[in-house]
């Protein structure tokens, strides 16, 4: 069997020189890939547990510090003695709670790599699908399934956590990506296409390829009622945050109210201009924003909710 | 007692309060424990302090229990002394009359009102046994209570109430008999069937069907209902006036009177006898009550959630608001049947939940024993002793089965069905979420019903569904005024073709009523409809889901409400119009462009849109609609279940028939091969009637075959096809047929078994007539003359067999 991380170009390739129905090794893969999962799973529970051995360790040096501090108030001065005593537990106590996080890090790591693993096995299904006329044609989700699912995306969404002083990296919360950014294949995007009548819209896409020849990139619509595949340029293209921002101290990585943005209407798959009504106090949070939305008499409609995942930035801010 | 879940579920008792009775003051009745001194137990406290009380008068020397006593007995010294208590000539000074710390007065101590010994005024008590005298003193205890709620009470029905019964108590006193409530009130019980009977019906009616662990959460829940009543306190006359201005409150008057004098009252005053809320009252009260109560109910649990345990929480937060709405359609509802006299599940005997009757051997074993499941509700709710519910029958050794489903019931038990452990063996697996695998129950799997979510939301309290209607006569609450402002919105915003006046007039017109989605307490949703009793049909006006609450099955659940409210009120068809973008929301919630309603029910009745399509639903009463995915997917899991074992039991394939490919149209059941390894059997019924009357099948039989009358017309052996099948084929003309054909038969065989009695049974005879055409088709070539007289002679008797009700037409 192939050991090969299928890379999703490769992948194709293999296909062609093969001759071989793509899903014989997508299968494969998919194989691997649960192994990799079952194993990381396990490294994982390890770190949790490891995660408390820790703690417990530092439980102890903390109390010390404690009854040291309380020793010292009841002696009402500090002595050169108490005064090294508790240099070296604060030390110990900084080094403990480093490790501490260190190990949460990785822990948080080990969670990204499962993540990418489960994605790219989706994609990897996903083509499968796509490419093989064996397959039974495949049935469309429930609207209300696949809604579920999106909020289920935005839920899991990774909150960024900065070491001190590091600052929010590019799509992390509003921050933008960077100018020379390609979105991967399988990365959810906002997308800019002509409806059926003429409109343009703002519709939720995944990445399905980008060609640096054509600086163009080909997008599904989520919404597999669509089914359509639209090739588009740059320009029509906005990815979604990658990560959430935490409101409590990254405040800055986020949309500030009355900002003019980009939302996913509730229970929609296409995002519409809005403004902010509140943004989000705790991690988990949602915004609150106010759509354009020209059937109420003020022009915007109640605060609805939208979480962090589906709301970008405004590119335009002339109205069409 | 020491679990807190029981003291968040005790309701407090009524302390008299001030306040209580005065204008407005509705929500002062929500958990009034205003004046209560005991901050842990405060329901008790006044029970608790009278009895304490009790106790310490009691162990008083006699010389001061005389003293107590004679304060309210007559004075005897002479036939003309009027006096009819002795008082105290030294009054102590403190405000407190009745100082327990006193030293005893002297029997010759002269009362202040009549100058004569304290030892005339208690003469009579002097043979009096010790027993009796507390009686007595209890009495008083009671006596001097009921002069303190007499003074704080503000309400003048209740002050009444309990000045009338101070006085009677003083009576019994000076007249040392038993107190009995005389007058208009009649005796307990007011109302047959009670509330707990109705109660306990309601939930064999609705719940019968669920799942053991489901049925057993409804069950617990009904109990702690009844118990909240037995202690909860009831709105004044006053206050219900004000609150139902339709009613003026003179039958609710009496039912209050009688509540305060057997079951209130009698709480903390034990000279009176008491009796259960939920016992010696019925629907009338629970009628007059239950709207407020449900309210105060979950209001206090939902400001106490944090004191409940944790197991408690959920299921009270979880169920109590979906169970108390259905519990107030049966309440308000017509024609509900849990408050019949003779109210039976035919399940059940009595129609209690707890005296579950054995209706089949086989659902007995390994289902969970019911006296268990009563006895925990007893450890959570504090229950069974409190309150009277039956017991369940007394000892362990009878197990007692589950309560069957409706449909259990309703049927005869088939034959051969699946044994009932089985079934709950299975149910246990797909119930246990430990042998269902699944990483997020939250994740809903892409094949979950649509109605899914909606319905646990709806469950956890987070959605409420109200049928609501303004109404002309009668001044309509405020909260409906809103919601139906707020229906308005919903529809003109959703259905932005609609006229926003015109829907205005609808939404508010007295004859439509809308079933509104509530979320937050706000409206998100809902259907407007008019019901045409006289027609027998329901029009469907608006329905609208605000957009950003869309695909989350709130329609779906939203339709599936309606139809059980119209099953409720006997109307079992829906009619609307529905425009372009409606049409398929309507065909997923079972309506058809098939108009089943003849048309002079509907013309003039129905508002008629151009462009628009008309469609019907018709409603089946037995379906539970809002439940039907849930029980549908149960049972999808079952079977598969029982699939998964039988395989796992028999491992054996069979080559597929291929007779139906030969021209067979039909074959008898029991002669695909393996069929009875699977455990398929004749279904009962048909037997039963067979091997009931042999006399008649060989009759009916020999009709078909043989005997020309004039009523069956043709018979098989007088077709003019028939003539190949007469008789055995010969040897000497067709050589090879008895190599070929393995199993010949002919029409005289026939006719010689059916005089034999062979054909036992119908299928007997209809597989050896199937025989006849088969075998000439094994043998013939289909273009033949023979094959075509089989093709006709086959469609022939099968007409027969029909028209003789022999098989399913």
């Amino acid at each position: 069997m192939f050991t090969v991380m299928a890379m999703p170009n490769n992948f194709q390739h293999v296909t062609v020189i093969e001759g071989q129905p793509c899903l014989f090794i997508s299968q494969g893969n998919i194989m691997s890939a649960d192994t990799k999962i079952a194993e990381l799973l396990t490294e994982l529970h390890q770190l949790i547990k490891q995660t408390q051995e820790e703690r417990s360790r530092s439980e102890h040096n903390l109390l010390n510090i404690q009854k040291t501090h309380e020793r010292m108030q009841t002696e009402n001065k500090t002595s050169p003695y108490y005064r090294t005593k508790l240099r070296g537990l604060y030390t110990t106590a900084k080094a403990d709670a480093e490790a501490e996080c260190s190990i949460l890090r990785h822990a948080l790591d080990k969670i990204a790599e499962i993540k990418s693993l489960l994605e790219e096995r989706r994609i990897a299904a996903r083509m499968a699908g796509t490419y093989s006329d064996n397959d039974p044609p495949r049935k469309t989700m429930r609207r209300g399934v696949l809604m579920t699912l999106l909020q289920q995306s935005a839920m899991t969404l990774p909150l960024w956590i900065g070491k001190p002083g590091d600052s929010p990296p590019p799509l992390c919360g509003a921050m933008p990506a960077s100018s020379d950014y390609v979105a991967k294949q399988g990365d959810k995007v906002a997308a800019r296409v002509k409806a059926v009548d003429g409109d343009e819209q703002w519709i939720l896409a995944e990445v399905v390829s980008y060609s640096h020849s054509t600086n163009k990139y080909e997008v599904d619509d989520i919404d597999e009622e669509g089914k359509e595949r639209h090739t588009l340029s740059r320009r029509r293209i906005i990815p979604l945050p990658q990560w959430k921002a935490n409101p409590e101290t990254d405040p800055e990585a986020l949309f500030s109210k009355d900002q003019l943005v980009l939302a996913l209407y509730p229970q929609t798959t296409c995002f519409y201009r809005a403004l902010i009504h509140t943004p989000p106090h705790r991690p988990q949070d949602d915004y609150s924003v106010l759509f354009e939305d020209t059937s109420y008499a003020d022009g915007y409609s109640p605060p609805l909710n939208v979480a962090q995942r589906y709301v970008v930035a405004c590119k335009e801010n002339k109205k069409k | 007692m020491s679990d807190p879940a029981t003291q968040a579920l005790q309701p407090r008792l009524h302390q008299a309060q001030p306040g209580a009775g005065t204008a407005g003051a509705n929500a002062a009745t929500v958990g009034s424990g205003s004046g209560n001194s005991d901050p842990v137990r405060p329901g008790l406290s006044q029970q608790q302090r009278a009895s304490q009380k009790k106790a310490q008068v009691r162990a008083f020397p006699r010389a001061k229990k005389l003293e107590k006593l004679g304060v309210f007995s007559a004075c005897k010294a002479s036939d003309t002394c009027k006096c009819n208590g002795w008082k105290n000539p030294h009054p102590p000074t403190a405000t407190r009359s009745m100082d327990l710390q006193q030293q005893a007065a002297s029997l010759s101590e002269t009362c202040r009102s009549c100058g004569h010994a304290l030892a005339d005024h208690v003469s009579h008590l002097e043979n009096v046994s010790e027993e009796e005298i507390n009686r007595l003193l209890g009495m008083v205890v009671d006596v001097e209570n009921l002069f303190m709620s007499v003074h704080k009470e503000e309400d003048t029905d209740t002050k009444q109430v309990y000045f009338y019964l101070f006085k009677l108590l003083r009576k019994c006193i000076l007249q040392m008999s038993q107190p009995i409530v005389e007058g208009s009130l009649g005796s307990p019980p007011f109302e047959k069937p009670n509330i707990e009977q109705g109660v306990l019906n309601f939930v064999q009616y609705k719940f019968s069907h669920l799942a053991p662990k489901e049925r057993q959460t409804m069950f617990e829940l009904s109990k702690m209902f009844l118990l909240c009543l037995n202690y909860w306190k009831l709105e004044t006359p006053t206050q219900f006036r004000q609150r139902s201005q339709k009613d003026d409150g003179t039958a609710y008057k009496v039912d209050y009177t009688r509540w305060l004098c057997y079951c209130h009252v009698p709480q903390s005053n034990d000279s009176l006898p008491r009796y259960e809320t939920t016992q010696v009252f019925g629907r009338s009260l629970l009628k007059s009550i239950f709207t407020v109560t449900r309210r105060q109910l979950l209001e206090k649990f939902r400001v106490e959630k944090d004191k409940l345990l944790p197991e408690k929480r959920t299921l009270i937060l979880t169920h109590f608001p979906k169970f108390l709405s259905m519990l107030e359609e049966e309440i308000y509802g017509e024609n509900s049947p849990i408050w019949e006299a003779d109210f039976t599940m035919p399940a059940s005997e009595g129609g209690q939940l707890g005296h579950q009757t054995v209706i089949s051997p086989a659902a007995v074993s390994g289902s969970p024993s019911f006296s268990k499941a009563v006895n925990s509700g007893s450890s959570t709710g504090g229950l069974g002793m409190e309150i009277g519910v039956p017991e369940p029958i007394a000892g362990e050794k009878r197990k007692l089965p589950e309560a069957l489903t409706l449909e259990d019931a309703k049927r005869i038990r088939v034959m051969g069905d699946i044994p009932m452990e089985l079934v709950n063996e299975v149910m246990m697996t797909i119930t246990d979420p430990a042998a269902m695998l699944g990483p997020e129950t939250s994740l809903l799997s892409a094949n979950a019903a649509r109605d899914e979510t909606a319905r646990l939301e709806e469950r956890r309290g987070i959605i409420e569904f109200h049928v609501i209607g303004n109404s002309l006569s009668q001044k309509s609450n405020k909260k409906i005024l809103m919601w139906l402002v707020g229906l308005q919105n919903v529809f003109s915003h959703q259905l932005p073709r609609m006229p926003k006046e015109y829907i205005t007039r609808l939404v508010f017109d007295p004859y439509h009523k809308t079933l509104a989605l509530i979320k937050d307490g706000r409206v998100i949703g809902g259907i407007c409809f008019r019901m045409f009793p006289t027609q027998g049909f329901t029009e469907i006006v608006f329905c609208a889901v605000t957009s950003n609450e869309q695909v989350k099955g709130y329609g779906t659940h939203l339709m599936n409400h309606l139809k059980e409210y119209h099953i409720k009120h006997n109307i079992l068809y829906f009619l609307t119009y529905a425009d372009e973008y409606a049409i398929g929301y309507f065909k997923k919630q079972g309506f058809s462009k098939d108009i089943k309603v003849t048309k002079s029910r509907y013309l003039g009745y129905i508002k008629d849109y151009e462009g628009a399509t008309l469609m019907e639903c018709e409603l089946n009463p037995r379906i539970p609609y809002t439940e039907l995915s849930h029980i549908i997917k149960r049972q999808k899991e079952i079977i598969k279940k029982l699939i998964e074992r039988k395989q796992s039991q028999i491992r054996k394939v069979y080559p597929g028939l291929t007779c139906f490919k030969e021209g067979v149209r039909q074959i008898p059941v029991e002669s695909i091969p393996g069929i009875r390894e699977t455990g398929w059997k004749p279904s009962a019924k048909e037997k039963v009637k067979e091997l009931k009357d042999p006399d008649l099948l060989y009759n009916m039989l020999k009709n078909l075959l043989s005997v020309v009358n004039l009523r069956s017309g043709r018979t098989i052996l007088t077709h003019p096809d028939a003539w190949p099948f007469m008789e055995p084929v010969k040897k000497s003309e067709a050589p090879d047929y008895y190599e070929i054909i393995r199993f010949p038969i002919d029409l005289k065989t026939m006719t010689e078994r059916l005089k034999n009695r062979y054909y036992v049974t119908k299928k007997l005879f209809i597989a050896d007539l199937q025989r006849v055409i088969t075998n000439c088709r094994e043998y013939n070539p289909p273009d033949s003359e023979y094959c075509k007289c089989a093709n006709t002679l086959e469609k022939f008797f099968y007409f027969k067999l029909k028209e003789g009700g022999l098989i399913e037409k």
